[in-house]
């Protein structure tokens, strides 16, 4: 259908529009006009997608002499192909009734693991064995040396790839990894390097958050990128996590034994350098001085990860003489190594700001807080002139270094903590020397400020006023969006009590008592004998999870369980878990159906969809709050706290009910399918957490389903399903419309219009 | 047929062993009798001829014309002819008094070995009927002895067991309980504790753990019964209960076959690696991996309590209760693969064994599948040229008559290719002969595509040239293979004698 939403002309590829659709891309079109940032709650399974796309491209559409860029970021690869496909067949719809003037250019980029298309560099296990793998054959001067030596394997997809140069380009269209995949073969160029390439040419980029939060990457990726874009960070609840996690980084003893064997090395390369060629490191040490800024005059291939530090932060200014020539730096970072060995040494738990570390470092190891913040640069140029290839088994030593910059840049927003065991395993020495940020804004604020638009957008964004906080930011728009429902498909339950009406909760005091246990255990029982297909249940962590399931299974109820469906778990290993969700699929499709355990803030939580029969009810055991005793939580805190007066109840109760509300919403994606959630936990009966959840929820959970016992549920259940299972009309009648024709639209819009008027 | 009689020579022997009594065998319609040369001999026999099944030795093996008749009442008759000839009179004379006895057995025993019921030989002449393709194959290879019946309808089990799956009975699930439920039971005196294990219970711990599997095919019966195998694996499980890896660690040192037991399973590993390349891309949650660089070496957050630890897990000696029900799960899912019903361990064990390299197999079969790829697809271009867009194509300019024929020569060189394929590596003398029988009929079609080149008009000739091209590619193909293995077959065989490193 084709609409007008004020002067856009917008093509939207379906026949129907949900009401919710149509006023978010009201939102947002305010938001495109006022060159503004958003936020935008709306729940899953209401088409968030296709609004966003249709309206950004429509808009572009509308203003040929200043087109945008639209930057999707998604949080896994799936979620990135589906938002990919969705745009083909929009892109189809434009161009149809356009023409060629709609055509655009969309790709999505991925890691070299998932575009790569040599096999033998696809052979390597993991993201950095093929990096390593890839630079093997495309490094610079492996290419130059090969011209010598011809039996140095180089990459053919990527010699076609350069010897087509300029000429190397995609045309116009909607490509998917698995499109690049193919379209790289069949021209027999390297999808990678081509899709890097094709960035700044394309009109639509989809890819991961961290190529534009981490600069890491994005100092290699999305530097490029113009002005007038419209960045989009989809189910973006967890989008201070990932800013905090980019610019945070830790040392064990693991990693100082391996960098010292990097030094090794590196000490043993210099030596033949100085021996054979001693030129290429004369070259570099007056580069050094002439302070050659680092980025940018490397050629594509040459590339590793980035500075870990944000680019504004760094100075454009020479490299210190103390570090200039190689064996000098070697010998800096050897002291650094020694000093972080000597810290790690502690009995006690330690925490200090940067500032302190710093002035600590400089007068016992005597580095200065200027040389620590060139070690990384340093260090990549190093390696470059050394020719290293094999980066991968370089990490130690570059994490060490990524540990110096990111200490001597920031003087803020970050601590310190070191500490010599994990708190809850005090038998086992395990020393961790931790730099954690607290502040989620640094990492996202080049983002705000370098951007037109960003747009914040996910169907858990409750509250949905503290996220400009923690991010720093002002939205010119932030809502949150209800569902439009032609019956209740939900049906969230708070249970309070098990059949013998003891209370259950997760609580520290209460989660290892047999009762509770029983209770959740015979919950499930109950349950899996009354409902169809497949449940899905989400524990607060790993090692309560590991502890009930044991329990379980002591105490007879797993088989009870496994009687009525088969189990599968989520462990900490991706490739089981992978195939445990693979096995669990087949069983709903073919069978009675089956269990799947899994744990709340976990892959699976994050990325997996438990949608139609794959999911008809989802219990949430207990209330995910973070481990409250740890150092680094208690930190961030405290700095939110005293920087943001967010009060740490209110942050912690925030960020367990956002992670809850997270794992119950797997289990519908969208409006003709239903399911049942139980938040099991007498907690989620108050107030001030239960309010927490997100809008869409909550409509749904009725006064009666508050306080329920074990009995109580299941009654409800089975009224449920039952209701649920009999025929429906799609289009909502009562009154209460759900799908809007073309037609509806128009009289929306001129009924606005007489509005306005009177 | 009445009235006739067959008279021979013969020995008659009660069993393999027996040396055997000289006589002579009578057989008319309805009685056969042995009337043994020394008259005073008690081995007279005398038989009714209904309800008799015969096996005998064949032609050209090196053992005597041996006839072995079975009656219906259990009893075997083995009679040693003089020659072959003598022995095929009487044979088929019998063989003529069942047809004229019983009219249904005819069927049965003009096919083979294989007892097949009525119904399935109405199903395959249903299929001929309704398919004139598969007819004429049929035709061409079966009645000219090229393939038997049953090789021809080997290759086309999902034609029947389309129509026969409501007579396949339904196979048993497996229990969902788990294997780590059986308690043993004490006698409550001593510590000893006794396990019983059923036919299922084993299948099941096969099923779940192929290390253990492969252990008891090479453990038993050569290097420990198998009640010693089984008391070894109660103990490692013992271990494994107890969480004690340190113990564990110590008695696996001592014991290298207790050690099996107790290491991370190899072979488990292996299935997962080729497994995980064939889910569900929307499940993939690897493929983020490639995209994280947060989580880099030490990099992101590593003790904040959203990621929360569990006790090392790299530990050899440590498997965890989640993952044996993941892999317990899998197997109730997968069913029962084999339709072994056998109480012999080590008869589930191959079977199972047989089952998981079969699926390996049939991945190398279709690399050679491979070969003749480019010839369908060839042809399917053709054909769905026909289709679009019948002025564009080739094949349908030509005339019908040739149309036809490389239509069915295409066809038959499929069927050709995949027996011939499908039979290597040739492991028995009865393969080595199909094998030959293949490339016989192979380099006849081979000729029958050359004289087709050269006849049609020369306005076509490339275009069918450019057709018949691939098919013969791929036959020259099966013919070097052919080549390559009959050379180092006979290497092989003459290699006896050659020293070491005789290239």
């Amino acid at each position: 259908m084709i609409f007008k939403i004020e002067d856009v002309t917008v093509y939207f590829p379906y026949d129907n529009i949900y009401p919710e659709q149509y006023e978010y891309m009201v939102e947002l079109k305010r938001t495109l006009d006022a060159k503004g940032h958003c936020l935008l709650e709306m729940p899953t399974g209401t088409g968030k997608t296709i609004a966003l796309l249709s309206l950004i491209t429509s808009y572009r559409l509308s203003r040929p002499d200043s087109p945008i860029k639209l930057v999707y970021c998604t949080r896994t690869v799936h979620e990135m192909e589906k938002t990919l496909a969705e745009l083909k067949v929009l892109h189809d719809y434009q161009v149809l009734h356009l023409g060629t003037q709609a055509k655009i250019l969309a790709i999505g980029l991925s890691s070299r693991k998932n575009l790569c298309v040599n096999t033998k560099v696809l052979a390597a296990e993991n993201r950095d064995s093929v990096d390593a793998a890839c630079r093997k054959r495309t490094a610079s001067w492996v290419r130059a040396l090969s011209t010598e030596k011809p039996n140095i394997e180089l990459c053919d997809y990527f010699e076609n790839y350069e010897k087509a140069a300029e000429n190397a380009l995609l045309p116009p269209g909607v490509y998917t990894l698995e499109d690049l995949r193919a379209f790289g073969k069949n021209r027999g160029w390297c999808p990678y390097f081509l899709a890097r390439h094709m960035v700044q040419f394309a009109n639509v980029i989809v890819y991961s958050y961290q190529y534009l939060l981490d600069p890491k990457v994005a100092g290699i990726i999305s530097k490029e990128l113009q002005k007038e874009s419209v960045v989009v960070f989809d189910e973006a609840h967890n989008i201070d996590n990932v800013c905090i996690e980019a610019l945070s980084v830790s040392v064990r003893r693991v990693t100082l034994e391996g960098a010292n064997r990097n030094l090794n090395k590196i000490n043993h390369e210099i030596d033949r350098f100085k021996a054979n060629d001693a030129g290429r490191l004369l070259a570099e040490y007056n580069r050094l001085v002439e302070g050659l800024a680092l980025r940018g005059d490397l050629s594509g291939g040459d590339q590793w990860l980035a500075n870990p530090a944000l680019p504004h932060d760094i100075l454009k200014e020479a490299v210190p003489g103390n570090i200039r020539r190689a064996e000098h730096f070697v010998h800096v970072l050897r002291r650094l190594l020694q000093y972080l060995g000597v810290r790690l040494d502690t009995e006690n738990v330690e925490k200090e700001s940067p500032v302190s570390f710093v002035s600590s470092l400089n007068s016992q190891a005597g580095i200065e807080q200027k040389t620590l913040k060139f070690c990384y640069d340093r260090l990549q140029s190093l390696m470059l002139t050394l020719e290293i290839t094999d980066t991968d088994e370089f990490l130690p030593i570059q994490t060490v270094c990524d540990f110096a910059t990111l200490v001597g840049t920031y003087a803020r927003g970050f601590s310190i903590i070191i500490e010599p065991y994990d708190e809850r395993m005090p038998h086992i020495p395990d020393p961790i020397l931790q730099l954690s940020c607290h502040d989620a804004s640094l990492a996202i604020k080049p983002v705000f400020d370098r951007f037109q638009s960003v747009v914040i957008t996910s169907g858990t964004l409750s509250p949905i006023d503290l996220y400009p906080r923690l991010l720093s930011f002002t939205p010119v728009v932030s809502r949150s969006f209800k569902m439009s429902m032609t019956r209740d498909c939900i049906c969230p339950m708070v249970l309070t009590r098990g059949s013998d009406q003891l209370p259950v909760s997760t609580k520290f005091d209460m989660r290892s008592d047999p009762g509770v246990v029983r209770n959740y255990g015979k919950l499930l029982v109950e349950m899996v004998s009354i409902v169809p297909d497949g449940v899905v249940c989400f524990f607060v962590s790993y090692s309560y999870m590991d502890g009930i399931i044991a329990t379980w299974n002591e105490t007879g109820i797993l088989k009870e369980i496994m009687q009525q469906k088969l189990v599968f778990i989520e462990t900490q290993d991706v490739v089981e878990t992978t195939l445990a969700l693979d096995n669990y699929r087949r069983a709903c499709d073919c069978g009675r159906g089956a269990v799947f355990f899994s744990v709340a803030r976990g892959k699976v939580a994050e990325g997996i969809d438990f949608d139609r029969h794959y999911g008809r009810l989802v219990v949430m055991y207990g209330v995910p709050f973070q481990y409250t005793l740890s150092k680094i939580l208690l930190a961030r805190l405290e700095y939110l706290r005293d920087t943001f007066q967010i009060k740490e109840g209110d942050f912690l109760t925030f960020d367990a009910l956002r992670q809850a509300a997270q794992c119950v919403g797997r289990v519908i994606r969208s409006k003709a399918d239903y399911g049942m959630m139980i938040f099991a936990d007498k907690r989620y009966s108050r107030h001030d957490k239960r309010s927490k959840l997100p809008g869409w929820i909550l409509s749904h959970l009725r006064d009666a389903h508050l306080n329920l016992s074990t009995d109580m549920a299941i009654h409800i259940a089975r009224e449920f399903l039952r209701k649920m299972a009999q025929p429906y009309d799609k289009t909502g009648t009562m009154g209460r419309k759900t799908l809007l024709t073309q037609e509806d639209l128009e009289k929306m819009a001129e009924t606005a219009v007489q509005d306005m008027a009177y | 047929m009445a009235g006739e009689q067959v008279e021979k020579r013969v020995k008659y022997k009660s069993s393999v062993k027996d040396p055997g009594t000289p006589g002579f065998l009578k057989i008319s319609e309805g009685m056969l009798l042995f009337v043994p040369n020394d008259p005073k001999s008690d081995s007279k026999l005398k038989v009714q001829t209904q309800n008799i099944t015969q096996k005998f030795t064949k032609e050209g093996s090196n053992k005597p014309p041996w006839l072995n008749l079975t009656i219906k009442q259990g009893r075997n008759h083995i009679f040693e002819f003089e020659n072959y000839p003598d022995m095929h009179a009487c044979r088929d004379f019998i063989t003529a008094l069942g047809k004229s006895d019983e009219e249904p057995k005819k069927a049965a025993v003009s096919t083979s070995t294989e007892q097949l019921s009525n119904k399935e030989l109405e199903l395959r002449f249903k299929l001929l009927r309704e398919n004139s393709e598969l007819q004429r194959l049929h035709k061409q290879f079966v009645e000219s002895k090229v393939l038997t019946e049953d090789e021809f309808w080997a290759t086309r089990k999902k034609l029947l067991g389309k129509d026969s799956i409501r007579k396949s009975k339904q196979q048993l699930g497996l229990k969902s309980m788990m294997v780590s439920g059986i308690k043993p039971s004490t006698d409550g005196r001593t510590n000893r504790v006794t396990f019983n294990l059923t036919p299922e219970i084993i299948f099941q711990i096969f099923a779940e753990k192929p290390a253990v599997r492969q252990a008891f095919i090479n453990y038993v019966p050569s290097k420990m019964t198998e009640k010693d195998f089984w008391t070894k694996y109660f103990r490692a499980e013992y271990l494994y209960s107890t969480k004690n890896t340190a113990v564990a660690a110590a008695e696996a040192a001592e014991d290298e076959e207790l050690a099996v037991f107790l290491k991370p399973d190899e072979i488990l590993a292996r299935e997962t690696r080729q497994k995980i390349r064939r889910v569900d891309p929307t499940l993939d949650m690897e493929a983020d991996e490639g995209d994280d660089y947060s989580h880099l070496m030490d990099h992101g957050i590593q003790r904040d309590g959203t990621m929360d630890v569990v006790e090392p897990q790299n530990d050899q000696f440590k498997r965890s209760l989640l993952q044996d029900l993941n892999r317990h799960a899998a197997v109730v899912l997968e069913g029962r693969s084999i339709d072994v019903d056998s109480e012999d361990t080590r008869v589930v064990a191959e079977a199972l064994t047989r089952v998981k390299q079969g699926l390996m197999f049939h991945l190398k079969i279709a690399d050679s599948i491979q070969v003749f790829s480019s010839l369908t697809r060839t042809i399917s271009t053709a054909k769905n040229i026909i289709g679009k867009n019948p002025r564009e194509s080739f094949l349908d300019r030509l005339p019908k008559s040739t149309k036809d024929e490389v239509l069915h020569h295409w066809t038959s060189i499929q069927e050709l290719l995949r027996h011939f394929w499908s039979s290597y590596p040739i492991t028995t003398p009865y393969l080595h002969t199909k094998v030959g029988k293949l490339k016989d009929a192979m380099s006849n079609t081979y000729s029958k595509l050359d004289a087709m080149k050269e006849s049609v008009q020369s306005d076509l000739r490339h275009q069918v040239s450019l057709l018949v091209r691939p098919m013969q590619q791929a036959l020259d193909a099966a013919f070097q293979h052919y080549e390559a293995d009959l050379q180092r077959r006979i290497a092989k065989s003459s290699g006896g004698e050659r020293p070491n490193g005789y290239v």
